[in-house]
């Protein structure tokens, strides 16, 4: 019962740590963007103040939409995307439910990948709810763009996870094992290239999950009006916004978890509740360093994408890439086992 | 408790019920925010319509996104695949039959290659 009450307890401290450090980083994000830009920017609680400002705003419901799908979609998208993060390591602090014995977990990477499409789903149900052509379109987008990403996302996944295997680790897939051996450490020289190669791939399939700039063809401001959000307003497009925060975080930590998961606890040489402090803080400089890169800078170098263009990028070009830097792994794994392809 | 549920491959593990605890907690924080916002919202006709960039709603039927053009960005990225692949489907079973047989013998081609 104590640890139910323990899981219960991490659960809610996740989701409030997800919706805070999720619109920190949009602050960060806007921040950065606005001087990459030689502009000021908002300041860095401007994400927060817009939430408190869509909760007090009229929350539209289209008399063409499906109600109940439509006011749901938003909640629906806002848990799933912070279910996410009780899988994923913060630091030092390993996912909720490690580390009580059996398992010692309640999910692996497998499931983080089924779980990060969820949101996804839910946006698009409640674009196909609103009952608008603009959304209705945005939603179709957003499928096609899902399929587009999912198979280079699960490239870089197995190819790591497959490496771990051939190493000798068990439970490959578990994210406390790959907390506790980066992938780095695992492969050599033909591995580490590999691994860059995949790097660049997940780098590239962040913006397409979150849907940023270039990939932002499910919103299209410009030529949507903003496609499966064009009819929500007040607190249903608080939730959506609150749910793109949180896989903000997950998607960042996913990055952080598969290539950069180390702490910073160890080289300070500290221990205990302090070790876990440090960790979190460098956690969250790490994360702010992926979503730098994979979202702030792309969004601000690049124009949006055809939604043709996407799936060409996705299943053409990245495709390819992850699959030479699976090839790579696989190779390398090969030489470490003495050469089965041989 | 939750422990028990726990499945395990060897390669990985997952728990659908802590998966659905957590779920129902993070949808109970979610709805307590939204049921903090804004109830209200004028009703009248104007506020309530479609936006359209303020063109005139068309028929339902002429802005229905149809089953065939569901997937249109997909479909017409992969138009060189889908002009290859199309003709394949010709609807005679022996030709599925052999398509399956083709397939099966270069997997077990590249299996024992790489055996």
């Amino acid at each position: 019962m104590s640890s139910l009450l323990v899981t219960i307890a991490g659960v809610i401290l996740v989701t409030i740590f997800g919706i805070i450090a999720g619109l920190f980083l949009m602050g960060v994000d806007r921040i950065c963007a606005a001087r990459m830009q030689m502009r000021q920017g908002p300041p860095l609680i401007q994400p927060f103040i817009d939430i408190r400002k869509l909760l007090s705003k009229d929350s539209q419901v289209p008399a063409n939409a499906i109600p109940s799908l439509f006011n749901a979609a938003p909640i629906v998208a806002f848990a799933s995307a912070v279910t996410v993060l009780f899988y994923l390591p913060l630091g030092s602090i390993l996912p909720v439910g490690t580390p009580l014995p059996m398992v010692g977990e309640y999910g692996d990477l497998i499931l983080i990948m089924y779980l990060l499409t969820v949101p996804a789903l839910a946006m698009v149900a409640g674009g196909f709810a609103s009952g608008s052509p603009y959304a209705s379109v945005g939603a179709q987008r957003e499928m096609v763009t899902m399929i587009a990403y999912e198979f280079p996302l699960a490239i870089a996944i197995i190819a790591i996870a497959w490496r771990l295997a051939v190493a000798g680790l068990v439970m490959p897939f578990s994210v406390n094992t790959l907390a506790a051996n980066p992938i780095w450490t695992v492969v050599g020289p033909i591995g580490i290239i590999g691994c860059i190669l995949l790097l660049i791939v997940l780098a590239w399939v962040t913006p397409a999950e979150l849907s940023r700039i270039p990939c932002d063809t499910p919103e299209a401001e410009t030529e949507l009006c903003g496609g499966l959000l064009v009819e929500y307003s007040g607190r249903n497009l608080a939730l959506f916004s609150l749910s793109m925060a949180a896989k903000l975080v997950a998607m960042a930590g996913l990055a952080v978890l598969l290539f950069l998961p180390w702490n910073i606890s160890p080289l300070i040489g500290i221990s205990g509740i302090g070790a876990a402090g440090a960790d979190l803080v460098f956690f969250l400089l790490k994360v702010i360093v992926v979503m730098f890169f994979s979202v702030t800078l792309v969004r601000v170098v690049m124009a949006r994408f055809r939604i043709n263009t996407v799936v060409s990028l996705y299943w053409g070009w990245l495709t390819t890439i992850g699959l030479i830097g699976m090839f790579l792994i696989i190779l390398d794994g090969s030489m470490s086992l003495g050469g089965c392809l041989s | 408790m939750i422990d028990s549920f726990t499945l395990s491959t060897g390669f990985g593990a997952w728990n659908a019920v802590f998966w659905v605890i957590a779920f129902l907690i993070a949808f109970i924080i979610g709805w307590l925010i939204w049921s903090r916002g804004e109830k209200t919202y004028d009703t009248s006709t104007s506020a309530t319509a479609s936006f359209l960039s303020g063109n005139a709603e068309p028929e339902k039927e002429a802005v229905h996104i149809r089953a065939g053009n569901l997937y249109w960005g997909y479909t017409d990225a992969l138009s060189g695949y889908y002009r290859f692949i199309k003709p394949l489907h010709t609807g005679n079973l022996s030709d599925y039959f052999l398509a399956y047989l083709f397939v099966t013998a270069l997997v077990l081609i590249v299996v024992v290659v790489l055996k």
